[in-house]
């Protein structure tokens, strides 16, 4: 067995050090998560739906944007906004806060992917449905909003809960440039006093904490966004009995 | 049934999580060993257990830095180590198996294993290396953890600016960032000597994973200050930054070895005592320019 992992003088330690280290650590992840989770839907749902328009400039941005995010490291990214990009701005070191780094980091990566993700629902709807609903006189926007996307939803609803874990999970690269979140003060605790076995076991099961219940969400959204339409059927005909 | 594979696949998953973390088992007397043993005898007779196992085994596993000059460097041509940590390697692996230093190098009886101020602690407890001898500065809670020799070197922190920063002494600091290595104490240190000088100085810690990261860090502006102990420092001053004058938080080296190694500690304290007190230490330093 890992060595000194049932050591009570080292659990207590970590007790100790609890407050100080993980409580911070883990509402920074916490925080950057849910922040880069909402910038990352925003930018993923932007540059979908530009990488499905028919004006062609729009989804050349959109291949750029995503092309380059996703083939190249996570880390070397977070390292460039995090050193490089503010010597761009100016040379006197200009420090971008560790929360708004996290955000962008996370948010800009994972956006390039939840914005295939909904390129791939998109077009995963038969064209025939979209035309259909312009003979009909329907904008691109009422097509989008009435037809093709509440049925993307239902296609895209398990990868994206993909990414929103990943994403979660990719904040701890953040502990690479200092990021004061969960991973850093792990880091911190377990090298200061050498118990590593309790620095890391605590730190998966505060990550799985965040992690597990939005799988469950996710889960749940999928469960219903199938369901939805049947329900709405059956209490028509609740009511119709009633009357 | 769902729940029955669930069950099964965790079993599995913590069966074989626990035979990979498991501690090597103890290996048994072969006769080839036992010839082995027998030939090195003369040296471990009445030698301790843990000792005895280091003698089978016919190598000594240090862990020393790869990446500080004069300290311990890996050539980068021939992938020996050299320094004066290695040097004090090679004296302790010839009082294990009975020879000179010079005959230990030789041999190579020492094999190196290049840590960093996070890994050394953790490999030491696995077992993976004997001892380490990697600017290992010796403090109360460690020595909770591990065993520790009489203290073979003494340094102290050094401050590290940016030359066009404008910070010429550790006042100039105040509401700065310090940059510090995982798992190194500058931090209370510096709160200590900022306390005992009686400065109203509040700068703010930033842990880094490695050197070459808080010297990036310094370079590109997005730490102040880069604290660690001089002789590592001294591997990363160029054109321009500069080593404040600031010298505090005399520190001691030690040589550390796994808590259960009782043995090994008490020959490696006898050795390091010895070359204290017949000045082979001091002609160490000197042959590697060290103050």
């Amino acid at each position: 067995m890992i060595k000194g992992l049932f050591d009570t003088k080292r659990w207590n330690a970590l007790f100790q050090a609890f407050p100080e280290y993980y409580i911070p650590g883990f509402l920074m992840t916490l925080k950057i998560s849910l922040v880069g989770l909402a910038l990352a839907l925003a930018l993923g749902v932007v540059f979908g739906l530009l990488s499905t328009a028919k004006f062609k400039p729009f989804r050349i941005l959109s291949r750029i944007y995503v092309e380059f995010i996703q083939n190249t490291p996570l880390a070397l990214q977070v390292v460039c906004y995090y050193s490089i990009l503010p010597m761009l701005f100016s040379s006197s070191g200009f420090r971008m806060p560790k929360f708004i780094l996290g955000v962008i980091g996370v948010g800009i990566y994972h956006g390039a992917y939840i914005s295939e993700v909904i390129r791939t629902g998109i077009e995963a709807i038969p064209k025939g449905q979209s035309e259909a609903a312009s003979s009909q006189g329907f904008s691109y926007l009422e097509t989008m909003y009435h037809i093709i996307l509440p049925q993307t939803i239902k296609i895209i609803l398990p990868p994206l809960a993909n990414q929103a874990l990943g994403l979660v999970k990719n904040t701890s690269i953040l502990a690479m440039v200092a990021g004061m979140d969960l991973m850093y003060f792990t880091d911190s605790w377990g090298s200061e006093r050498g118990y590593f076995a309790q620095a890391y076991f605590t730190s998966a099961v505060m990550y799985f904490i965040i992690c597990f219940p939005l799988a469950r969400l996710a889960r749940y959204l999928e469960i219903r966004s199938m369901r939805l339409p049947t329900a709405k059927r059956l209490e028509i005909t609740a009511d119709e009995e009633v009357a | 049934m769902m729940k029955k594979m669930l069950s099964l696949a965790l079993t599995l998953a913590m069966v074989a999580s626990i035979t990979a973390c498991g501690s090597k088992p103890e290996t048994t007397t072969t006769a080839a060993e036992t010839t082995k043993a027998g030939e090195t005898a003369k040296a471990g007779d009445g030698a301790a257990a843990d000792v005895q196992k280091i003698i089978d085994r016919g190598t000594l596993k240090v862990g020393c830095k790869s990446d500080i000059p004069k300290f311990s460097l890996q050539n980068t041509a021939t992938g020996e180590y050299e320094g004066f940590e290695d040097d004090i390697a090679y004296e302790i692996a010839g009082k294990i198996f009975g020879c000179t230093a010079d005959e230990a190098k030789e041999k190579k009886l020492v094999a190196f294993q290049g840590v960093t101020a996070k890994t050394r602690g953790p490999l030491l407890e696995n077992g993976e290396i004997d001892l380490v001898i990697a600017t290992f500065t010796i403090t109360d809670e460690r020595k909770e953890t591990y065993n520790f020799s009489t203290p073979y070197y003494t340094d102290a922190i050094g401050l590290l600016v940016n030359k066009d920063s404008g910070i010429t002494s550790i006042e100039g600091l105040d509401g700065k960032i310090v940059g510090i290595a995982q798992s190194a104490n500058t931090k209370e240190m510096t709160l200590k000597y900022i306390d005992e000088k009686g400065l109203k100085v509040k700068p703010q810690f930033q842990e880094f994973d490695g050197y070459p990261a808080l010297a990036q860090a310094l370079a590109t502006k997005q730490i102040d200050c880069f604290s660690v102990d001089r002789a590592i420092l001294s591997g990363y001053v160029n054109d321009k930054n500069q080593i404040l004058e600031d010298r505090f938080a005399e520190q001691d080296y030690g040589v550390a070895s796994a808590k259960e190694n009782t043995g090994l500690a008490a020959l490696v304290e006898e050795k390091v005592t010895s070359m204290i007190s017949d000045g082979s230490m001091k002609k160490l330093q000197d042959k590697w320019e060290l103050q």
